[in-house]
């Protein structure tokens, strides 16, 4: 199996009236084809720039500074508007949203919106059209879609409209799905139903999916792979389940057990103290080390590079940098 | 402790509070003015002002001639060293009727607003305050005089009382209060759901003492704002008035009447007219410079550039 | 009752008691002279036999209420009074001349629009750029001038040195351009900044980015996205600006010596022609009260979020 999509040593800054915001700062992901791969982190960490950056949807006072993101093979950052549009929005690459409310054109029906995508992309005659947006609501295991078509995105409720947002980007067919946050505005019993969706839906596609979330039992839920970024760079990569039993990474393993999950209580739960630092004079050396309870020396002077511990587990740590595996967390 | 000295330090401390709130919108007061000071084009706009405010002060002053006075010898003649912006059709030098006119110009304008002002913020707040069937009415005989376009309402109220200052003054302000009251309207409403209203009520103020102390002295800066931002309409509206021929005419020296004047004359002596609606553009540009620059410097959120 | 039906009874309500203001309004402006205004009107040359005809024909030796009972009567009865100044009945005159000013103020909105509308948008797709001052800028220039100053300068350059057009009277198509591009350049900005703010407002919303994201071309995502949402409060503005389009009109109406109802007027109250004034001071009024019904009503329709409420 090979990589979707590589994006390779990805820094990216804004310039704002307070200064320059170094919000990515060299990004190496590797999407394997057919896999659901997280990224998680807290707000602010860089996590949905980098989803939009792959789109090419990032606003207009960002700066590129260096790395490569390949898709297919094919370099995307030095596309231009008009090829991003035609060539890798939508039929390539698409993209669901974290607020499905605002998400959706309120002046326009279900059926208009989707049946967009439809005329772009399927090879159908016009009066398939209809059928065609049927079956994709139905794909989603929306109730009665042949009346929900008519509807405007006010009538329906979160989760509904958040479930034709999946229908939409997948009448796209494309190949690779970024999720920015998608669950982060609706109601957990909602998002239940949502991941099942999900879930059925990778079955029965076998979908590439990025997976952008700061919420971890989402990503235990439904993430193969996942990417763990703090404060614009990629703090650690493994597949889920190790991820969670043999976190290599200190914030990694901080931020598991600060879930009060069903197994722990209160008193187990573990405080990471300070902030996320804000990246306009971002700690220099490790990002983390202002908050890392197993500081050493060198964290505040060299970044730490990224070393493979296991297959398909990767560190950017210290504690690692000199070929040694910790097991003090 | 008793109970009372109890009360009586937690009104101190809420009186306190109070008073350190209006004492954070006085400063934000200067932070207002020194955003005003950075923007170039409210500045230019400032000096324009200046400049026609000083004319019109010492318009008397300024020139040798009397604006009134006719040379039935040198009609029309072109701008020349000795006639500036040479003469109109009755041989009066148009440059002193300019300046005069500056004169007229500027005190209608003001005698509008306030005459418009004090209708229209009065009716605004008891609008805006007292709500319910007060509301109501107000705002029903809003609508019914903005079904009127405003120069028309206004000529014709002006038409039939007849010529002068005082009857545009008086059909302007009957016309145009309405926009005020709007105004003044929505801002009470605003703030009468503010916390230091609520606060005051909750230690038992006066409903008078409530609007003299926290509404009015709120609702004064946008009365002031609204000067500046209004003064452009009443000149062009007052300018209106005298072209079609109601309100101040000849011999006065009024801009829109020196307009009207000198249209029969356009291929002639084009200076007559010219100057004086070039008078009028580049004074309510540089009121329009200020209003827009109020308007950043007090809401520099919303971005319109 | 429903809340959709609640206010549009409401509406209603509100709409009546409107018309009726207006009517008393437009009717009680004849009263405001001082002295007789019969003496007014026929000048001081009548004789007393005219002036008490008149008097006896307004009814003016009755009570106000009265009187303003039986106009209002005549008025539903489609009968708009005699102008004293062509003894003429004032329903001829008007109908001879609806048609002119239906001409300027129509054109006149179209172009306010158009332009308007076309200078808002690309301001708001080149943010920051020569063309969003620009567009800004001019928008203030329009707002400085008055209207009748910006006609004459029209006229002057056109009309008199260049001499492409004609400058005075309804001579045919080239005598419309000038009055319908005063008044319309004029309200323009008025069009101009809104429609700049509300692009602006609706690009930046996600469905837009959704929008984006589905592949769709550029120009689809602004005109069909964007633009259907952006258009939306322009209706009100539309509705909001009428009344001044009007006023615009009849003063373009003096300067270019244009037979409409506005240069009707405004000959009427100079020659204190008080049946004449009223009756069209009720028209307009009446035309802008209805428009802001339409308006009203077209919002509700084209915005679905309405439209498919309770």
């Amino acid at each position: 199996m090979t990589n979707l999509i590589e994006i390779d040593n990805l820094k990216l800054s804004f310039d704002t009236e307070e200064g320059k915001v170094e919000a990515l700062d060299g990004i190496t992901l590797g999407i394997r084809e057919g896999t659901f791969h997280g990224l998680i982190g807290e707000t602010g960490c860089g996590k949905s720039i980098t989803g939009k950056a792959v789109m090419g949807l990032i606003d207009a006072n960002a700066l590129i500074e260096a790395g490569e993101i390949r898709y297919k093979g094919k370099d995307l950052l030095h596309l231009t508007e008009k090829q991003f549009q035609k060539d890798i929005r939508g039929n390539e690459i698409a993209m669901i949203f974290q607020d499905p409310a605002s998400s959706l054109n309120p002046v326009f029906t279900i059926e208009n919106q989707i049946e967009e995508v439809v005329k772009m992309y399927a090879k159908a005659a016009r009066s398939e059209y209809r059928e065609i947006v049927i079956g994709h609501l139905k794909d989603v295991k929306l109730p009665d879609p042949e009346t929900l078509i008519y509807k405007y995105p006010h009538q329906l409720s979160g989760g509904m409209k958040q479930r034709v947002m999946i229908a939409m980007m997948l009448a796209c067919k494309p190949s690779l799905l970024i999720a920015d946050e998608p669950t982060t505005a609706l109601d957990v019993s909602i998002q239940a139903q949502f991941l099942k969706v999900l879930r059925e839906l990778k079955e029965a596609f076998r979908m590439t999916v990025l997976y952008i979330t700061h919420n971890l039992a989402v990503v235990s839920e439904i993430c193969d792979v996942v990417s763990v970024m703090y404060a614009g760079r990629i703090v650690e990569t493994a597949p889920v389940g190790r991820l969670f039993r043999n976190p290599q990474h200190p914030y990694t393993y901080k931020l598991i057990h600060s879930v009060l999950g069903v197994e722990n209580s209160l008193e187990d739960l573990e405080e990471i103290p300070g902030s996320v630092p804000k990246l306009i004079h971002p700690p220099k050396g490790c990002r983390f080390h202002p908050r890392c309870d197993k500081r050493l020396t060198i964290c505040d002077k060299a970044v730490p590079d990224t070393i493979t511990v296991e297959d398909g587990h990767s560190v950017a740590c210290h504690l690692y940098t000199a070929g040694e595996k910790y097991d003090g967390l | 402790m008793t109970d009372n000295q109890n009360n009586e330090l937690s009104h101190e401390q809420i009186r306190q509070d109070i008073a350190n709130l209006r004492r954070k919108k006085s400063s934000q007061m200067s932070l207002v003015w020194s955003r005003f000071r950075k923007n170039k084009l409210a500045l230019a706009g400032f000096v324009i002002v200046s400049i026609v405010v000083f004319i019109a002060v010492f318009a008397d002053f300024l020139t040798s001639y009397d604006p009134l006075e006719t040379d039935p010898f040198n009609r029309l003649k072109a701008p020349s060293a000795e006639h500036w912006l040479g003469t109109d059709e009755l041989g009066r030098d148009v440059l002193t009727r300019l300046f005069h006119g500056s004169r007229i110009a500027l005190e209608i304008g003001v005698l509008i607003i306030l005459f418009e002002g004090v209708i229209g913020i009065f009716l605004g707040v008891i609008s805006g305050y007292f709500g319910g069937w007060i509301d109501a009415i107000i705002m029903r005989i809003v609508d019914i005089l903005r079904s009127f376009p405003v120069i028309i309402l206004a000529m014709a109220i002006a038409g039939i009382m007849g010529q002068g200052v005082w009857n545009v003054v008086i059909a302007l302000g009957i016309v145009g209060w309405t926009t005020y009251t709007r105004m003044v309207r929505s801002k009470i409403l605003t703030i009468k759901e503010a916390d230091y209203v609520e606060a005051a009520y909750s230690i038992g103020e006066s409903t008078a003492s409530v609007i003299a102390r926290y509404v009015l002295p709120n609702a004064l800066p946008t009365a002031i704002i609204m000067i500046c931002i209004m003064m452009p309409t009443a000149l062009i509206a007052s300018a209106t008035l005298s072209f079609l021929g109601v309100g101040v005419q000849p011999p006065t020296p009024a801009w829109g009447a020196m307009i009207a004047a000198g249209r029969g004359y356009l291929l002639k002596a084009p200076w007559i007219s010219t100057s004086a609606g070039l008078a009028i553009m580049i004074t309510v540009l540089g009121f329009n410079f200020i209003g827009d620059g109020l308007r950043d410097a007090l809401d520099p959120t919303t971005k319109r550039n | 009752m429903s809340k959709k039906k609640n206010y549009w009874v409401n509406r209603i309500i509100r709409t009546i008691i409107t018309a009726f203001g207006v009517t008393l309004i437009a009717f009680l402006i004849l009263h405001l002279t001082k002295g007789d205004p019969v003496r007014i009107m026929l000048g001081p040359y009548a004789s007393e036999e005219n002036i008490a005809a008149l008097r006896a024909k307004y009814k003016l030796d009755e009570p106000l209420y009265i009187q303003y009972l039986t106009w209002v009567g005549n008025v539903l009865k489609g009968d708009l009074g005699t102008s004293i100044r062509y003894n003429r009945s004032v329903n001829e005159l008007i109908a001879e001349r609806i048609g002119p000013t239906l001409i300027l103020t129509g054109g006149g909105l179209v172009i306010a629009l158009g332009f308007g509308v076309l200078l808002g948008i690309s301001a708001a797709l080149r943010r920051n750029s020569f063309m969003d001052y620009f567009s800004t800028f001019q928008a203030m220039f329009w707002l400085s001038i008055p209207t009748f100053w910006l006609g004459i300068l029209l006229l002057y350059i056109f009309g008199l040195q260049l001499r492409w057009l004609p400058i005075a009277g309804m001579t045919g198509f080239a005598s419309v351009i000038l009055p319908i591009l005063t008044i319309g350049l004029q309200q323009e900005a008025w069009f101009a900044r809104p429609m700049r703010a509300e692009m602006l407002e609706v690009l930046s919303q996600d469905y837009i980015k959704t929008a984006k994201a589905k592949g769709l071309k550029y120009s689809v995502v602004v005109w069909k996205h964007a633009f259907r949402n952006a258009l939306i409060p322009i209706i009100t503005m539309l509705a909001l600006r009428l009344p001044w389009i009007i006023g615009g009109s009849v003063v373009v109406e003096v300067v270019f010596s244009w037979g409409g109802m506005g240069s009707l007027l405004v000959n009427s109250v100079l020659s204190r022609d008080f049946p004449v004034v009223q009756a069209i001071l009720l028209i307009i009024a009446a035309a802008v009260v209805i428009a802001n019904l339409l308006a009203d009503i077209i919002y509700s329709v084209v915005d679905p979020r309405i439209r498919t409420a309770g």
